[in-house]
């Protein structure tokens, strides 16, 4: 095995088809996008032309984008520490729980394994104006509030509502990446810390939480791509009516500008709000690696 | 036995032979439409399926059409992603105006005229006024299937108890609304949400108003004006009588509380004739009508807005035989007697029908298209592009929203087509 490992060809061969792989279906892709994004595309020649960074300087002055940001960053923000929160505290309560253990597990992780899009109809349902919470509310004499259509404030109440499904469906994948961090730590530990009279609460605080913090790195990193890439649930809850409702995010200003019936066709325009979100995915990425930048323990 | 074996295989290879070059014989298209066949209670799109049925009965063996069905509101970008990946459905529907531009400027749509005239087939419509607006350069790209109008249909049983008369004017209008206020109902159900159903709304307030539209898209006059002011105006003071949850309902929620009757007033293009009776039968015993009102000092009260679906072609397709076999069928007079007598629609050929047959609201419709003493067409479809279309309607949603006042909506609409002309002039020089 050392032999081989040495031997650079078969290196090299046993390396060729990842690298192929990802340089095809990724790297190829993004610099097609950002050569894109320095074009025009002519609706009516279905042809590009190149502009530069015209479709940047444009970003900057669209309303619309600054409003994408702000909710991107909004969500970015509240995934990121709701899910720290939450996450943890499921694990922490599961881990030291014998019965049922695994019934709360697979419940609380059930709705990462479905389809957003059909989720986002069933929530959909749940806060329409005329059905849902507000029938219930209705029955006891309370006029519920326009959960998904009321655009007062600087985030809006459909910013809340979304942000709290995705809670919902995302935080049993912080808390599986929690629990199987908290699993793998040395028993030995915590024994040693209540002979020398630590309570639990100390415990989680001095050897859980420090131990655990290279998980909190990652699973922070996943939660920041993954608020920052965030579309299909607030497609399929709100459809074409974000612009309208200022619920755009960068991936539904994105698809709108490129794909959507409403103003869309633009693809170089699109292809400049995709590099900014791969930019912003990568800026908030090396913050948190900064920010939660640990030694490994041997647990 | 090898001997027989052998035979039985050959036979085996040849009858598979067979079947292959007879399924290579059936010309196969696809037809792409914004509803569901199968699902939908909309009778228009059950008359579609009924018409993709017959053809395909009619000419098993030779033709065969496969629908693609989408919804409304991503049909396009659906469509597009269809284009663009050179996958072209061989017949789509297209919404006359800047949308079928998008596919006749680049050439994916192909012109139609030797095939409308080669046996008289032009000569069955009602008139070479339906190809108006799917002509281009003296060609015709699509073929119009149906014609609706934007008109107010209201509940007569919610008018009479509050006390409201039929407005002619907009003061009338809101004589009404205030009445239907007041006895309890909302008196106009609209959906913001579906921005265009806001938009049209807008559109029929500044042709009232006597907007020029012909003048703003020649870049000849400036979106802020008095008229698009005061069309503003009367939008947002229309607004206060609107249903509560207008900004995120749907076209379809919108519709549904004018036909479940918790609603008076809904101004909707005639498409929703079907719509509405398919819903609820008993309603259209008591929708009634009326013309869009006039404004006082405005424009001429009798111009309605038509709407038509129309079929496009596309350029690439490799049964062109096929795909006007199957835009016939839309247009025989079986189809368009269906779209007249059970669906609502006014129909584009000479086709003789039932009025007796015909939904209630039909003969009123028919009334104030008569009598219109000119047509336009949706303001988001009538700009100088789709893109501006879709600038105009958001617009208007912030107006209504009180996000933009009329002045600020207007001038950002003017920004933007400054923009755009002096992005044409760039490309011209």
């Amino acid at each position: 095995m050392e032999k081989l490992l040495k031997n650079k060809t078969a290196i090299i061969l046993f390396m060729a088809p990842t690298l192929i792989l990802f340089t095809a279906i990724l790297l190829v892709p993004i610099a097609t996008s950002f050569y894109y994004s320095l074009c025009d595309y002519d609706k009516a020649t279905r042809a590009y032309s190149f502009i530069g960074f015209d479709n940047f300087s444009k970003l900057l002055k669209d309303p619309i984008f600054w409003i994408s940001i702000k909710n991107s960053l909004f969500f970015l923000v509240f995934s990121c520490v709701s899910q720290l929160i939450f996450g943890l505290l499921y694990a922490a309560l599961l881990t030291n729980i014998k019965k049922g253990r695994n019934f709360f597990k697979n419940t609380i992780y059930m709705p990462c394994v479905l389809s957003s899009a059909a989720l986002g109809l069933l929530w959909a349902f749940v806060f329409h104006a005329k059905v849902g919470i507000n029938t219930l509310l209705a029955g006891i004499g309370i006029k519920g509030p326009g959960w998904l259509y009321d655009i007062k404030g600087f985030i809006t109440l459909p910013m809340w509502v979304i942000a709290f499904v995705a809670l919902w469906q995302y935080v049993g994948q912080s808390m599986m990446l929690y629990m199987a961090q908290i699993s793998g730590i040395n028993k030995s530990l915590y024994e040693a810390s209540y002979i020398d009279g630590a309570t639990k609460t100390k415990a989680f605080w001095y050897i859980t939480l420090p131990l655990i913090k290279p998980m909190v790195g990652t699973a922070m990193s996943l939660n920041a791509i993954g608020s920052l890439k965030f579309f299909d649930l607030i497609y399929s809850m709100l459809g074409d009516k974000t612009t309208n409702l200022k619920m755009d995010v960068l991936a539904t200003f994105l698809y709108r500008s490129g794909f959507s019936s409403k103003g869309g066709n633009h693809y170089g325009y699109a292809s400049a709000i995709g590099v900014v979100l791969v930019a912003l995915c990568l800026i908030s990425t090396f913050v948190i690696n900064k920010v939660f930048k640990t030694e490994n323990y041997e647990m | 036995m090898k001997k027989l074996l052998a035979v039985v295989l050959a036979v085996a290879m040849l009858l598979g032979m067979v079947s292959i070059a007879s399924a290579d014989d059936v010309q196969e298209i696809t037809w792409m439409f914004w509803d569901d066949l199968e699902a939908s209670s909309d009778l228009i799109t059950q008359g579609f399926k009924q018409v993709i049925d017959r053809f395909n009965a009619d000419y098993a063996g030779k033709y065969h059409v496969t629908p693609i069905t989408t919804q409304l509101e991503p049909y396009y970008t659906d469509l597009n992603a269809l284009v663009d990946a050179q996958k072209t459905p061989d017949v789509f529907i297209v919404s006359p105006g800047p949308n079928l531009t998008d596919y006749v400027a680049p050439g994916i749509a192909a012109p139609l005229d030797e095939y409308l005239e080669a046996d008289g087939w032009k000569d069955t419509f009602a008139g070479d006024a339906v190809f108006a607006q799917q002509t281009y350069d003296g060609k015709i790209y699509a073929i119009p299937l149906n014609t609706a109008a934007a008109c107010v249909f209201y509940n007569r049983e919610i008018f009479d108890a509050a006390g409201a008369t039929v407005p002619t004017t907009y003061t009338e209008l809101l004589d009404a609304c205030e009445k239907i206020k007041a006895y309890g109902k909302t008196p106009i159900t609209i959906s913001a949400g579906t921005a265009w159903c806001l938009s049209m709304l807008a559109g029929y307030l500044c042709d009232r108003e006597g907007v020029d539209l012909k003048a703003l898209n020649a870049n000849e006059a400036s979106w802020v004006n008095e008229k698009t002011i005061a069309a503003g105006e009367k939008l947002v003071e229309l607004s206060q009588y609107f249903q509560e949850t207008a900004a995120g309902d749907s076209n379809d929620d919108a519709t549904t509380a004018l036909y479940m009757e918790d609603a008076a007033i809904l101004i909707q293009g005639s498409w929703a004739i079907g719509q509405m009776n398919g819903g609820n039968p008993d309603f259209e015993a008591k929708c009634g009508v009326f013309q869009f009102p006039a404004i006082e000092g405005g424009n001429d009260p009798n111009r309605v807005i038509a709407k038509s679906d129309s079929l496009a072609m596309s350029s690439t397709t490799k049964y062109p035989e096929a795909c006007i076999a199957l835009m016939k069928y839309f247009t025989d007079d079986i189809a368009q007697k269906y779209t007249a007598e059970v669906g609502g629609k006014i129909p584009v050929t000479k086709v003789e029908y039932d009025a007796d047959k015909a939904p209630a609201q039909l003969a009123d419709v028919m009334k104030i298209f008569g009598a219109a003493s000119a047509t336009f067409g949706f303001y988001n479809e009538s700009l100088v592009s789709s893109d501006a279309g879709s600038y105009f309607d958001d617009q208007m949603v912030a107006m209504f929203q009180k996000e933009k006042t009329p002045e600020q909506a207007f001038q950002a609409v003017q920004d933007w087509y400054q923009d755009y002309f002096a992005k044409q002039a760039e490309k011209a020089e």
